[in-house]
């Protein structure tokens, strides 16, 4: 009797569970994306167009993974939802790549050589992507990194994208207004040097204190996976910098902000993307008041755009959490492969190379783009070109640097 | 080959499989002997730097790298072997991953050391980042010539005098002593064996993966390799090999598991540890659990 009445209940909401699903997707309105008037409805694409994408959704680096995976699955129903392609379906394969290399290069040739996609979107590391990119670009297919960082990526070759922004596109203009806004004239510099993201961040770092004619009193450095940062911090404090320089990945990020605080540093912090996170923010509560990031994109700017707004209410709504920037980058590299489709329109029986080569000529067209990111273009070395943001923390939220500051001083 | 690749099986994962049987075998060689040896990702990177330096720098083919490598690894394992391998077991281990730490962090921090005792700007293995853009040269011909010929070599050599004195090592060092084996030269021999092979595998390897990097080879790989040689079991030669090509290929077949994939691997992996304790490879486990299979159904009948 009692199983009877729960196996009932259970039918019963599973249904209403059906009727709910198909309701949102009546209710879907149009994406705010898109290229839809720049480019005709397509009419000549094949019945399926598929992408690869290789994230690591599998060990420690799945946090920047599953919500990569998770934000192009969301694009994907926007974009199959509003007939964007026509009559033409947008299929995305997923290959897990662990932030392993071998398995980013495994990952990368079963997607190109075997499956025969049209482009790739990832892989999640720029390691992983120095790896494996070589594979597309000998294979004449796009690949597009959408957390990809690393100076020289695009350098591999004419079918290596990336809709991320460098640290080198992002830190000059942080490190600038900081300057602006702080009157900075002595920093202290710490970063950690077993790993290339932190790396890669601190040079370019270094050569913009150089570059603003900024004094750096000290360089400390640490290792990936230390929790005692209070050596390091002790002699950068101790010389009374006017901030804290960090490069560092949040893991650590949170700890060094924490530690700082407790030995009564109450200056300034400056971090690159790797305190991008609504984590670090989370995590470090009151002690994050005066922290200045720099990034592609934030989850609290704000002055986002229109399309920024819409990518974060359709996320909490899909997965019940906040989105990263690493989601905001694969949603716009999921919507602006999709766009070079769109453009592309070639026929269904062009053969594998023509319509590879098609899409990415039509992606290097896109100018303009209106994305969460901002308006956002591709330059000519496939690199990506919208305006960062260089935000403080004031009062538990992200503030412009220019706006808080213009009030206080 | 088709039916290899339907499976997931493609040429780079099977060069790679070839890759890590050679990984395998080099830890064979110590474990075989008796040594308890983790310096195997060490040698990896002095093998696997040596290599690119000489083939990006010099231009220097890949058999010449190959030689530069695997000679690098073997005269650093002269002095590193002759101190640690009076220590045994655990004890072993220990001074060996820190070897593999030191070789590390040495690299990491090369061209800051480099730079300041010369006092030029020195961008030779460019830390953290590692070095890209090294062509993929390596080809499965030569890996698969290469295995053949170790594997030759290392049939050869349990077949001789020096093969039954690394056999009497293992089983006991004072015995074998007594017996008037040369205990020392033979489990530094052996060392530097293991060392040189461990560089090959570096050198072919990073001239297929394009890129290298001091994170390459940390703990985890040195696990990675123990994990092929205790997989397939270290009774004969053939056990590091299957081991090694097993654990490559798995991950890869298991593919169409998409989420599921880390679960079903381990799976696999349990089981063949709980009901083949020695290894894949390894004839009297197998017997063993044939027997436990047969007993089944006597029991069920009484």
């Amino acid at each position: 009797m009692n199983r009877k009445l729960v196996s009932l209940l259970l039918v019963f909401s599973m249904l209403l569970l059906g009727f709910s699903v198909v309701n949102a997707q009546d209710e879907m309105e149009a994406p705010l994306i898109g290229l839809w008037e720049a480019c005709p409805t397509p009419a000549n694409l094949p019945a399926t167009v598929s992408v690869g994408a290789i994230f690591g959704l599998s060990d420690a680096v799945a946090v920047y993974g599953v919500p990569q995976r998770q934000a192009v699955e969301l694009a994907v129903e926007e974009i199959n939802g509003s007939g964007y392609l026509g009559e033409s379906v947008f299929e995305v394969k997923f290959e897990d790549s662990a932030g392993n290399r071998d398995q980013a290069i495994f990952a990368m040739t079963k997607l190109v050589e075997e499956e025969n996609v049209l482009a790739v979107i990832g892989p999640t590391l720029s390691s992983e992507a120095f790896a494996a990119d070589p594979i597309a670009q000998e294979n004449g297919t796009v690949v597009m990194g959408v957390s990809n960082t690393a100076l020289g990526l695009t350098g591999m070759g004419d079918f290596v994208f990336r809709n991320s922004l460098p640290e080198a596109a992002v830190i000059p203009g942080t490190i600038a207004q900081a300057k602006e806004a702080l009157g900075l004239a002595k920093v202290g510099l710490l970063y950690g040097n077993d790993d290339d993201f932190t790396v890669s961040g601190y040079q370019v770092f270094r050569q913009a204190l150089l570059d603003n004619e900024i004094e750096i009193l000290g360089e400390e450095t640490f290792a990936k996976g230390d929790l005692d940062f209070n050596a390091q911090l002790t002699n950068l404090i101790g010389q009374e910098p006017d901030a804290l320089v960090v490069s560092a990945l949040a893991a650590e990020a949170t700890q060094i902000i924490l530690q700082a605080r407790a030995l009564d540093y109450d200056g300034p912090i400056i971090g690159g993307n790797g305190f991008n996170s609504p984590a670090v923010l989370r995590d470090t509560g009151e002690a994050s008041e005066g922290l200045i990031v720099g990034g592609a994109w934030n989850y609290g700017n704000p002055n986002p755009t229109e399309s920024s707004v819409r990518f974060v209410e359709m996320y909490e709504a899909k997965y019940e959490q906040s989105p990263d920037q690493f989601a905001a980058q694969a949603y716009t590299g999921a919507w602006l492969m999709a766009t070079a489709i769109r453009c592309a329109d070639f026929g269904a029986d062009a053969d594998l190379a023509t319509q590879r080569l098609a899409l990415r000529d039509a992606l290097l067209q896109i100018k303009d783009f209106d994305s969460p990111l901002g308006v956002f273009s591709f330059t000519e070395e496939r690199e990506p070109l919208h305006d960062p943001i260089a935000q403080i923390v004031s009062g538990g939220k992200f503030e412009p640097l220019a706006v808080v500051m213009g009030e206080g001083g | 080959m088709d039916l290899l690749r339907s499976i997931g099986i493609t040429e780079i994962v099977f060069q790679l499989m070839l890759v890590n049987a050679i990984l395998g075998l080099s830890i064979y060689l110590t474990l075989y002997t008796g040594m308890f040896s983790l310096a195997n990702a060490g040698f990896m990177a002095i093998g696997a730097y040596v290599g690119v330096v000489l083939t990006q720098n010099y231009d220097l083919p890949l058999w010449a790298a190959l030689i530069g490598g695997m000679a690098a690894a073997g005269i650093v394992a002269v002095p590193i072997g002759l101190p640690v391998l009076r220590l045994r077991d655990i004890y072993l281990a220990i001074a060996t991953i820190g070897f593999g730490e030191v070789v590390r962090i040495l690299i990491l921090n090369f061209d800051a050391l480099a730079s300041s005792i010369s006092g030029e700007n020195v961008q030779l293995t460019r830390g953290a980042l590692g070095i890209t853009g090294i062509p993929k040269i390596t080809e499965t011909w030569q890996l698969l010539l290469f295995l053949v010929v170790t594997v030759y070599i290392l049939v050869r050599l349990h077949h001789s005098r020096f093969g039954r004195a690394m056999a009497a090592v293992r089983q006991d060092e004072q015995v074998a002593a007594t017996m008037g084996i040369n205990v020392v030269y033979v489990k530094n021999a052996i060392f530097i064996l293991s060392a040189v092979l461990a560089a090959s595998a570096g050198v072919l390897k990073a001239h297929l993966t394009r890129t290298i990097s001091p994170g390459d080879y940390g703990f985890d790989q040195v696990v990675n390799i123990l994990a092929f040689a205790v997989l397939g079991g270290t009774s004969t030669w053939l056990g590091p090999i299957i081991g090694g090509f097993m654990l490559t290929a798995m991950p890869e077949i298991l593919r169409e598991f998409k989420q599921y994939r880390g679960i079903v691997n381990g799976v696999i992996l349990l089981l063949v540890i709980v009901y083949l304790p020695g290894g894949i490879v390894n004839v009297n486990a197998w017997k063993r659990l044939w027997r436990r299979v047969r007993r089944q159904p006597s029991i069920e009948t009484s």
